[in-house]
């Protein structure tokens, strides 16, 4: 026993906080929303244990959960790969040969930093109204623009194009990935008379597959988090005719507006197995697809 | 070597023909240094370009704050034609509580915050990096494990858990969460930089007596300055921004943060407060801004190191 | 000063046993020099000992105290990393001061200390620099400086000069050992080179798979090689290693190898086995020795003082040969190459030195 503390003493003192933090704020939540999941429980009462009656009454009859999961995917599978190629693109422009990097890197990373912001959602709102800056910019080109955030039809766009304009953080991954792949490589294939075309797809592309993959995984997880834009947006309600019903707006809906505790929890669940799902495959189909230089063992 | 085989070329017509093969070769070459130059020229101006859009939103912005009331949907021009600095002053204090109050609360959660996010991530990415106990491999599974999971799904029970604590309407729920490393990332990018810092160093200092704490404290941290400014820069930007955890936990408007307070600006919408409203908004990025230009650099290696966010 | 004692060491990681039963005597005040390949274990003994690592079985003991569960810093001892490991934001003095005011020493004694350490190492100018500001050599002595302050019973060593340059490493040496007769205390000094281990050491582990191979003085080692392993580790340039048989003669063991003519050493184990001659490369004398055989020159290497002849006997089998003297050789010319049976070690077919039977045979 003296042994042991000697040993592993130092090392459980130093994560006591994490320790903590992890029982209280991560484990213990998950659990308890599991368990809250199947109950009735508005805050008042105690909560009523009740089956699988949420989900039975989420996959059989709330119209708005089907919706919510429609808007989500259809947001997750538009601006991540958005993002993704847009933030590649400019990764290899920035990449090769220019001196002023530094400057554009910095511009096109500022967004990240500051996409989250409510300002910044305030400010989307604007520009997309009907009388806003962008269909003033289309009206100077003869085309008459739509009432983008009111319109149900291309609501949903405008948060994509959001999300496009935060393409920063995934950039800087892929310019450090850039940085990895060694110079000779593409001087070999310049030498061998391999087109630039080519050299991407032979060269390029394989050698950023782990990257590609980390920033994959990594901005799905934080697509479906998306909250604050869609919710300011929205006017905290999802609308027009639920078009903004963000998964996670509903849920905040549920919870903290009509305080259906237990139903949320079964919402909550539903969504951690949604990302886990996607975590997992990813993680297992990425030795098919991705080809790590350093392969050890 | 080329002037070797020059030299030793007698006959004059072999040499002439090289001369002309090199003229060929130089002509070349210009053309493609001046491809590449002209490449390049066609990428800056693409960048810039796209640099305009990246921050056209941004300008927008700034000048509407500035703009009057009527010039605001009417023009698109981002020169005011007067400088209306009134939106800012009329801002400040447009909501039933001046913005000073918002600002002043913004400041403790995220200092408060900032300070337990530095403690308790660096400690647990040292327990990570360096000590050895049992179940390493296993928590730091788990410690990745929670990066991934939305904070959504543990809104509820620990909402519950506050409220329960007699935390709701106090800065607890924002603050305490951050005194125990719940932002894996923080822990990753620590740990990985840790690693960086050579064990034989450590090892050093255990032989001229020192704790594992003063190890941590005497040699790691001072050596791990850029990784800990890294961090407390994300820290401080995220917690400035945070928005959700304030909107389920503060509930009485002397106790709003900033982000809150612009979200009252939406309720009582209608042209009148425009000016104010794109002012205040303008205003509260603007410590993110000067923290990113600032900071730039860290920002950068800190994303590279940990490859995230 | 101290000595330390080794009972049944034994490391495993995991599954995994690097290391078993070894034993080993370390006296007071002697300068011990663990040596092997890379991967042999002597870092891990070292840091068995140091305390960085803990061993899975056995005991060391510091001057009859067992050591086992005390952490490093209660050993009172000091080490020199391969990498010097100085704190990279502290300047030289704090660099030496550190570890003295972790013991809580007052100010005016660890002044006092780090002083003369600066004034025995000469690195007084370099006092208030940061180890990025240092070069190699400087690094060195800083690294030395902040051992030596401690005043520790024991000095451990691991790989201190494989990072300088050629020339610094020979300067270095000479300083090491010049440190050694000063302070007198025990080292324990880990290299991977055997010319670091045979000019500084008073005795010689020589380690190989976690297994000691032999113990014993640089003469010892190199006259009396206990193995075949020993014999061509040790020595530079290598032993030459020739497959003979040997079978029982008249005063000794018979010897039959390709080549040469059978010769008889007298005094040795009479056995009959396979066996491994080896002949040191300076044993070998050109127009020479009573057992000589013809051979071409390969290669020859001036170094000066000394040459070096790659020479090829009618078999194909290659040998090396040491000799000074002024004869012009060339590459291609014949020579007689020739050896005293004396000079030889017998190793059998399991690599064991073949022994004496009779001491007077040893002379």
């Amino acid at each position: 026993m003296k042994k042991f503390l000697a040993r592993n003493g130092p090392g459980y003192v130093f994560l006591l906080p994490w320790f903590l933090g992890f029982f209280l704020l991560a484990l213990g939540p998950i659990l308890a929303s599991l368990y809250l999941s199947f109950t009735r429980y508005d805050m008042v009462g105690d909560p009523r244990w009740i089956g699988f009656d949420n989900y039975q009454y989420m996959f059989e009859r709330d119209r708005r959960f089907w919706k919510a999961l429609e808007v989500t995917f259809t947001y997750v599978f538009l601006s991540v790969p958005a993002r993704l190629i847009m933030a590649l693109g400019v990764a290899m422009l920035l990449d090769k040969g220019l001196r002023t990097i530094g400057v554009y890197r910095a511009i096109f990373y500022l967004p990240s930093l500051l996409g989250a912001s409510i300002a910044i959602a305030i400010l989307w709102r604007q520009l997309f109204a009907a009388d806003g800056v962008v269909n003033q910019i289309l009206a100077k080109f003869g085309i008459e623009g739509a009432a983008w955030i009111s319109n149900p039809d291309t609501s949903l766009y405008t948060l994509v194009v959001l999300a496009m304009w935060q393409f920063g953080s995934p950039m800087l991954i892929f310019l450090a990935g850039l940085r990895g792949i060694p110079r000779d490589l593409y001087e070999a294939a310049e030498i061998d008379g391999t087109s630039k075309r080519r050299q991407f797809f032979r060269i390029t592309l394989p050698l950023l597959a782990p990257v590609i993959f980390f920033n994959l995984v990594l901005q799905t997880i934080e697509a479906f988090k998306t909250f604050s834009s869609a919710f300011i947006i929205s006017g905290g309600t999802g609308a027009p005719a639920d078009s903004l019903l963000f998964y996670t707006v509903y849920l905040f809906n549920e919870a903290f507006k009509f305080f259906r505790m237990g139903y949320a929890s079964a919402l909550a669940w539903v969504l951690l197995i949604i990302i886990g799902f996607f975590t997992a495959v990813s993680f297992f189909t990425s030795k098919y697809w991705v080809h790590y230089e350093n392969e050890r063992d | 070597m080329k002037t070797n085989v020059i030299e030793k070329a007698v006959e004059p017509d072999v040499l002439e023909e090289m001369r002309h093969s090199a003229e060929i070769a130089h002509e070349l070459r210009l053309r493609q240094q001046q491809r590449s130059r002209r490449a390049r020229i066609y990428k800056h101006i693409f960048l810039i370009g796209m640099s305009v859009m990246m921050l056209y939103p941004l300008f927008w912005l700034f000048a509407s704050s500035l703009k009057p009331e009527n010039e605001i949907f009417n023009t698109l021009s981002l020169w005011p034609s007067e400088f209306n600095w009134d939106n800012y002053t009329k801002g400040w204090e447009a909501l039933p509580i001046s913005f000073t109050v918002f600002y002043a609360n913004s400041a403790i959660v995220t200092v408060l915050s900032v300070i337990g996010n530095l403690l308790s991530c660096s400690f647990a990415a040292y327990a990570f990096a360096r000590l050895q106990f049992s179940g390493k491999n296993l928590f730091f599974a788990l410690m990745m494990m929670t990066l991934m999971i939305p904070y959504h799904v543990v809104l509820i029970p620990q909402y519950v858990l506050f409220l329960n604590l007699g935390w709701v309407d106090t800065y607890l729920p924002l603050v305490v969460p951050r005194f125990l490393a719940s932002e894996a990332f923080f822990i990753f990018l620590m740990v990985q930089f840790f690693r960086q810092i050579p064990r034989e160093l450590d090892e050093a200092a255990m032989i001229d007596g020192c704790s594992p704490f003063k190890i941590y404290w005497a040699i790691i941290l001072p050596l791990s300055l850029p990784a800990m400014g890294t961090a407390a820069i994300f820290s401080l930007i995220w917690v400035w921004e945070d928005f959700l955890a304030p909107l389920i936990y503060l509930n009485d408007i002397k106790s709003y943060t900033v982000p809150l307070a612009l979200r009252l600006f939406l309720d009582q919408e209608g042209q009148s407060v425009y000016g104010q409203m794109f002012a205040m908004s303008m205003l509260s990025l603007v410590p993110v801004i000067i923290f990113f230009v600032a900071f730039q650099k860290l920002i950068v290696r800190g994303i590279a190191t940990s490859g995230m966010k | 000063m101290a000595g330390l004692t080794l009972r049944n060491v034994e490391k495993s990681y995991g599954n995994v046993t690097v290391m078993s039963g070894l034993n080993l005597d370390i006296h007071d005040g002697e300068f011990l020099v663990l040596v092997g390949p890379s991967g042999c274990g002597k870092s891990t003994l070292l840091r068995m000992i140091a305390g960085l690592e803990e061993i899975s079985d056995g005991t060391v003991a510091i001057e009859n105290t067992i050591v086992n569960d005390l952490p490093a810093s209660k050993r009172e001892l000091s080490m020199v990393f391969q990498s010097y490991a100085l704190y990279p934001h502290m300047s030289v003095r704090k660099n030496l001061a550190f570890g003295l005011q972790n013991l809580k020493m007052p100010k005016a004694e660890v002044d006092r200390r780090v002083d003369e350490a600066a004034r025995v190492l000469q690195i007084g100018e370099l006092m208030d620099r940061k180890p990025r500001q240092l070069s190699g050599g400087q690094k060195q002595r800083v690294a030395i400086g902040r051992a030596i302050v401690r005043e520790p019973k024991l000095f451990l060593f691991d790989e201190p000069l494989s990072n300088l340059d050629a020339e610094l490493r020979v300067q270095m040496r000479v300083e090491l050992a010049s440190l050694y007769s000063k302070l007198g205390t025990t080292m324990i000094y880990v290299t991977h080179d055997q010319v670091e281990a045979m000019t500084m050491a008073t005795r010689i582990v020589v380690l190989r798979k976690g297994i000691i191979e032999q113990v014993g003085t640089p003469h010892e080692l190199y006259t009396r090689p206990a193995n075949l392993f020993v014999a061509g580790f040790i020595g530079s340039p290598k032993i030459n290693m020739f497959s003979a048989k040997a079978t029982k003669g008249a005063h000794g063991i018979h010897i039959a190898m390709p080549d040469f003519q059978d010769f008889e050493i007298d005094g040795l184990e009479r056995t009959v086995d396979d066996v491994t001659v080896c002949i040191r490369p300076e044993a070998f004398r050109p127009n020479g020795g009573s057992i000589s055989v013809n051979a071409t020159i390969d290669l020859v290497e001036y170094l000066g003082s000394e040459i070096l002849l790659h020479t090829r006997l009618p078999s194909g089998q290659t040998v090396l040969m040491q000799t000074g003297g002024k004869a012009a050789y060339a590459k291609g010319q014949s020579i007689t190459v020739g050896f005293e049976p004396g000079d030889v070690h017998v190793f059998d077919h399991n690599g064991n030195r073949v022994p004496f039977v009779r001491e007077e045979a040893l002379a």
